[in-house]
């Protein structure tokens, strides 16, 4: 990787192998993938589905989308569900539409990616909730947890999870560049 | 057209509604430097506001970002969830 600079024009670019692109394109279908069910819009009263509103009753059983769409609501489950029944519905959508704009700038790209302020925004939106899933799955909770390292998926898990962080300061630091 | 004293009624009743707070969450994901940014180019804090809320996020465990209406706290706590950070909102002296 060639870590993110910001052109006189304020374009950023950033520079991937042939791996690197496809495993950053890889997680991102996964994210689209994961929550493309929570964002359509089949079972909606067809003026809801108009506007793109609608939602879960509660909280998905699934850690890693539970973390991708938290309840509002911290001490209030009726309130928390009604926002919800609200709300899920384009907070999945908006987050499907940053992972496919990640794929799409990286398809563009091929080796070097140019980003405009926009999709910098779809990047680091998508790269947190890539990190958020990777850490469920390993079961990182609480500051200092290590997670699980019992495996060597667990171990490689771990290092990717390493590499998106240096990725997004190599973003944030070029954005405030 | 709303008359003058409508008007008068209605933001007297605003102000005296309790008012509603936007707390964001630590976790252990989301970087120091990242949620910073978030705080600044959101809600426009300076970087030493930011990174002031941001380290009570990360000791604290907890910090109230925005104090205002139920609807202003529900938006901010949507875009909070759009970048990934874990945010609720709740009445202020909950």
């Amino acid at each position: 990787m060639t870590p993110f600079s910001k052109t006189r024009d304020g374009v950023l670019v950033v520079g991937f192998s042939t791996v690197e692109s496809d495993i950053i394109a890889d997680l991102a279908a996964q994210i689209a993938g994961m929550l493309a069910p929570l964002a359509s819009t089949s079972d909606a009263d067809p003026l809801y589905d108009l506007v793109g509103i609608g939602g879960s009753a509660s909280i998905d059983p699934d850690p890693a989308i539970a973390r991708l769409l938290p309840d509002a609501y911290g001490d209030d489950s009726e309130a928390a569900g009604d926002f919800r029944a609200l709300t899920e519905r384009s907070l999945a959508s908006r987050k499907v539409a940053n992972a496919r704009a990640v794929i799409a700038t990286l398809e563009r790209g091929r080796g070097t990616v140019e980003l405009s302020a926009a999709e910098a925004q779809s990047w680091l939106r998508t790269l947190s909730d890539i990190r958020l899933t990777i850490a469920a799955r390993l079961g990182i909770q609480s500051d200092g947890d290590e997670g699980a390292t019992d495996s060597d998926a667990a171990v490689a898990l771990h290092d990717l999870y390493d590499w998106l962080a240096f990725v997004t300061e190599s973003l944030l630091d070029a954005l405030e560049d | 057209m709303a008359k003058t004293l409508e008007s008068t009624e209605l933001h007297e009743q605003t102000v005296l509604d309790t008012p509603w707070v936007t707390l964001v969450w630590n976790d252990p994901v989301n970087l120091m430097s990242y949620v910073s940014y978030v705080f600044r180019s959101y809600f426009g804090f300076s970087r030493e506001e930011a990174d002031r809320r941001m380290l009570q996020v990360h000791n604290d465990g907890r910090a109230v970002v925005a104090t205002g209406s139920r609807e202003e706290m529900e938006r901010h706590v949507e875009a909070m969830h759009d970048f990934g950070l874990w945010a609720t909102l709740q009445k202020a002296d909950a």
